[in-house]
């Protein structure tokens, strides 16, 4: 026996383990108080009390440092705290309250308890028939307190009360109330919590997923260190560890026993709120899957939570109706224009006809999407990032489409005609000729390049998806969002009677085929601001260029296409024009193929005096910030982003938001995608994203993840986010 | 990477899911045992095995040495030709820890008729079967199927006569041995945890 000499120092436990025989009595395994760790006491809300009144009688458990006792769920070792009262008649006590628990370490093996000390409180109802004058109340309180060995101890406790005509609050009556406020709260006070599998199981774990908030979303709160202690179940038990998925969502492990997978489940939920935790008791349905809503906001999260992978059919779906949706977005718009126009001159041709200009639209429309693609994964394969609208980014591509829009505009005036086919067309032309098989095949063109700098709902997680992907997924969902975007048209043409509300062809189409000129002008316009954003005050070059095109195209029109002498001459001064304005205006003075995007300034950006204090987005300025605490708005966005545009005059650049800003003090940053930044790109693909807009809203506390913002803002989501992220 | 993310956690999730899964083929273990020789679970195929993390300064296992009911299970179940090992896996540095002379000195006192306790200071064996709490008991089948994991019994506490109590291990070995599905497979363990190194 060499280890006697520890023995008699630590514990008479081991002491009647190592000398134990075979059948010792039950009664040589007492526990003498000297020899455990924790002192016991009992208090009393009150010393005085009426009758028919509830106290609170507070079990004090003290423990040495280091050691510790259970909570009712002592998790997976260990064993709750028990109190066995011997109260007289008339007096009842109730269920202990306990407050809430420590997670208590081994990590493999976690335990729910405390250390250093807790009350366990009793509610103990006094009779009203009970006569005046003092009682005893007694108590026997038996736990296992453990350090590196476990003890299971117990010991007597009693107090005396004094049943008297009025309820008078003990000296202890603080401290009781401290702990009670401690104990979970029996409500859940403004908080609503859901419970549901995450996905089936084949073995005996299966993931658990708690989703909490505010009953109304409206509530700006953040919350930290969102947890679970569960109730203790012979079937089954919830496993310590919690993995926390966004600011809302939590994971656990359940382990089967026995039985069934549960149906409910109880415990305590625990969240942090500056500092302070609240805790409440729940008892949740489980559902048997995510409710409805759930897979839509799971959609944006950012990959470093852990999301499914999309399924290629779902994106698929997202990508058709993303194409879809593409025909309302402003930038299609005008090439919805030139489509009605198509359909009323055709409306008196062949259903055969109509049918194959349909279909010759969608090819075209598809052959872009096609040669998108195939950009696409050239670029990547070369090694580059490659995203959605890229080409925006490319000030050459920009004036080229420039020009080419204006044309568009100018033809629709009738300024001149496209000849198609050598076939000279007079002023008043058949409309339908030139809405021919090419015309079909460049609206098409037309429309998908204009299409291609929104993101519209729906596309966004679609080609995120699709960047990511393989060469052939890639083709794939291109295709897709391109048959969307041409469905509604060859769906008209296959059902021309649809169109039976417009007039016959007459006269009125020369004024509607000039009115369509509008909106492409309108266009041109915004084409032109972005290549302000390259080119700077230059940019006037540009603008003389185009008038030059103009008047070379009203030359080209007026003396060649309808005049009757000199055309050889006309078209050669047409020629001049253009060449002279391409060498002068585009080559010197603009230097167009050598734009020099605006240098990366710091410093607001803000674009009027009371406007949103803009800083440049950078990595580093919102881990600055995050760092500060500050919350953060960023708002990745580019000039030739339509969408982005809209968003921030309706619902971010207005005064609501502004001062929301201001109120928390929040720092907000643009990212501008215009000049197609690698560093965004970058940031883009973490969201899942293939372009703008994005806007991201990180909360105050540096860990949470930003809350992404659906593609379309309404002012309410903006405020609402801000709300969410505030506190 | 994303594919990577879930590739891992369904692998890590796997790793402990089926580690030790009721139905499934028990880890395979070398270990030695208190007398230096060399144990290792798949020599004893064809046998059934019970499985037991053991630590006697703890209240619970002490419960069941201490009134004899755990030495009475050993010897009725001994006498059926079943495997008993003893894994304890308290680390050296831990009071509860027992060096070999002191684990046969403890042998020989409480009376024990285990094949062989064995010396897992390391942890290895008791992080590979998950074991949880002292006492966490394991019954092999002769086939090398986990067929239980849980309990000792169903009475939870250390001050009781465990021979009042629902044995789950005598019952998991005799529907073994009757050749019938065993009925109660998997419950939850309790004790006090392991004292793993950490």
């Amino acid at each position: 026996m060499r280890r006697v000499g520890i023995l008699i120092a630590v514990s008479l436990l081991v002491l009647t383990v190592r000398n134990l025989h075979a059948q010792t009595a039950l009664s040589s395994f007492d526990i003498s108080p000297a020899a455990h760790h924790t002192q016991v006491k009992l208090f009393l809300s009150a010393g005085t009390v009426k009758t028919g009144d509830t106290i609170l009688a507070g079990v004090d458990l003290k423990m040495e440092s280091g050691w510790h006792t259970y909570w009712k769920n002592p998790g997976a070792a260990g064993q709750a705290t028990e109190i066995k009262w011997q109260l007289p008649p008339g007096v009842t006590a109730g269920e202990i309250q306990w407050p809430l628990p420590k997670k208590l370490p081994p990590a493999e093996v976690t335990t729910y308890g405390y250390d250093d000390e807790v009350m366990l409180l009793v509610p103990l109802t006094l009779a009203s028939n009970l006569p005046a004058g003092p009682i005893d109340l007694k108590a026997n309180v038996s736990w296992l307190e453990c350090k590196e060995v476990c003890i299971p101890a117990s010991q007597d406790v009693e107090v005396k009360l004094n049943i008297g005509g009025e309820t008078k609050n003990s000296a202890d009556a603080t401290k009781i109330e401290d702990w009670k406020g401690k104990v979970p709260l029996t409500n859940t006070n403004g908080f609503s919590v859901k419970a549901w599998w995450e996905k089936s199981s084949t073995n005996d774990l299966r993931p658990l997923v708690f989703e909490f908030g505010p009953t109304v979303l409206i509530v700006t709160f953040t919350y930290d260190e969102p947890d679970f202690f569960p109730e203790a179940n012979d079937k089954f038990e919830v496993e310590s560890a919690t993995e926390k998925l966004d600011s809302w969502d939590l994971r656990k492990l359940v382990k089967k026993y026995s039985g069934d997978w549960p149906k409910e489940i109880s415990g305590v939920f625990t969240i942090e709120r500056s500092g302070k935790k609240i805790a409440f008791e729940v008892n949740l349905p489980i559902a048997e899957e995510a409710p409805a809503g759930e897979t839509i906001s799971a959609q944006t999260q950012p990959e470093n939570s852990t999301g499914e992978v999309p399924a290629l059919p779902l994106m698929l779906l997202y990508a058709f109706i993303g194409g879809l949706i593409l025909n309302v977005m402003p930038c299609v718009l005008p090439v919805i224009a030139l489509k009605i126009l198509g359909f009323v001159s055709e409306a008196k041709s062949s259903p055969r006809r109509v049918r194959a200009l349909g279909g010759i639209y969608a090819v075209g429309v598809l052959f872009s999407f096609l040669v998108m693609a195939a950009i696409v994964i050239g670029v990547k394969a070369a090694g580059h990032q490659a995203g959605w609208g890229m080409q925006f980014g490319s000030p050459i591509f920009i004036v080229c489409l420039t020009t080419l829009v204006t044309l568009v505009a100018l033809n629709l005036f009738g300024v001149f005609e496209v000849t198609l086919g050598g076939k000279t067309l007079d002023a008043a032309g058949n409309l339908a000729a030139r809405h021919g098989a090419s015309g079909a095949f460049f609206n098409g063109v037309l429309a998908t390049t204009l299409a291609t700098p929104c993101t519209a709902p729906f596309l966004a997680p679609a080609l995120g998806f699709a960047f990511s992907q393989s060469a052939a997924t890639i083709i794939f969902i291109f295709l897709t969002v391109g048959l969307g975007l041409a469905s509604p048209y060859v769906l008209l043409s296959w059902n021309p009677a649809w169109l039976k509300f417009l007039s016959k062809p007459g006269a009125w189409m020369e004024k509607f085929k000039i009115a369509m000129g509008f909106p492409m002008l309108a266009t041109v316009v915004w084409l032109y601001s972005v290549a302000g954003s390259s080119y700077g005050k230059n940019v006037l070059w540009l603008g003389v260029f185009l008038i030059v095109v103009a008047l070379a195209a009203w030359i080209f029109g007026e003396f060649v296409q309808r005049g009757r002498k000199h055309k050889t001459a006309a078209a050669i001064v047409a020629l001049i024009l253009l060449g002279g304005g391409y060498a002068i205006a585009l080559e010197k003075e603009l230097d167009w193929r050598n734009a020099m995007p605006e240098a990366d300034a710091t410093g607001s950006l803000k674009e009027s005096a009371d406007g949103i204090d803009w800083q440049r987005w950078s990595p580093e300025a919102v881990a600055s910030a995050r760092a500060a605490g500050k919350i953060i708005l960023v708002d990745f966005t580019a000039d030739w982003c339509l969408t982005c545009q809209v968003n921030k005059k309706t619902s971010i650049e207005i005064s609501s938001v502004r001062q929301k800003l201001k109120d928390l003090n929040a720092v907000a940053l643009l990212a501008d995608y215009t000049h197609f930044l690698g560093a965004i790109t970058t940031e883009l693909n973490r969201y899942n994203r293939a372009g703008v807009p994005l806007v991201l809203v990180y909360p105050k506390k540096a860990e949470s993840e930003p809350i992404v913002l659906p593609e379309v803002l309404t002012p309410g989501i903006v405020l609402a986010a801000l709300d969410r992220a505030a506190h | 990477m994303k594919t990577t993310l879930v590739l891992l956690t369904v692998l890590t999730l796997a790793a402990s899911a089926f580690a030790v899964e009721v139905g499934k083929p028990a880890p395979d273990f070398t270990g030695t045992d208190i007398n230096g020789k060399t144990v290792k679970l798949s020599d004893f195929k064809g046998k059934i095995v019970v499985i037991e993390s053991y630590n006697s300064d703890c209240p619970y296992d002490a419960n069941h040495y201490k009134t004899g009911a755990m030495q009475e299970t050993q010897k009725d179940l001994a006498a059926k030709g079943v495997v008993w090992l003893l894994v304890d896996s308290v680390n050296p540095k831990n009071f509860s820890h027992r060096t070999p002379d002191q684990a046969r000195q403890e042998f020989a006192d409480l009376k024990m008729t285990a094949t062989a306790w064995i010396d897992d200071s390391a942890g290895t064996i008791g992080h590979l079967y998950d074991m949880k709490t002292t006492p966490h008991m394991f019954v092999i089948g002769k086939d090398g199927t986990l067929v239980y994991d849980g309990a000792i019994d169903n009475q939870p506490d250390p001050v009781h006569d465990p021979r009042a109590a629902r044995n789950y291990v005598k019952k998991a070995v005799g529907d073994l041995l009757a050749g019938k599905p065993v009925e109660v497979s998997q419950t939850k363990p309790y004790g006090c945890s392991v004292k793993y190194a950490d």
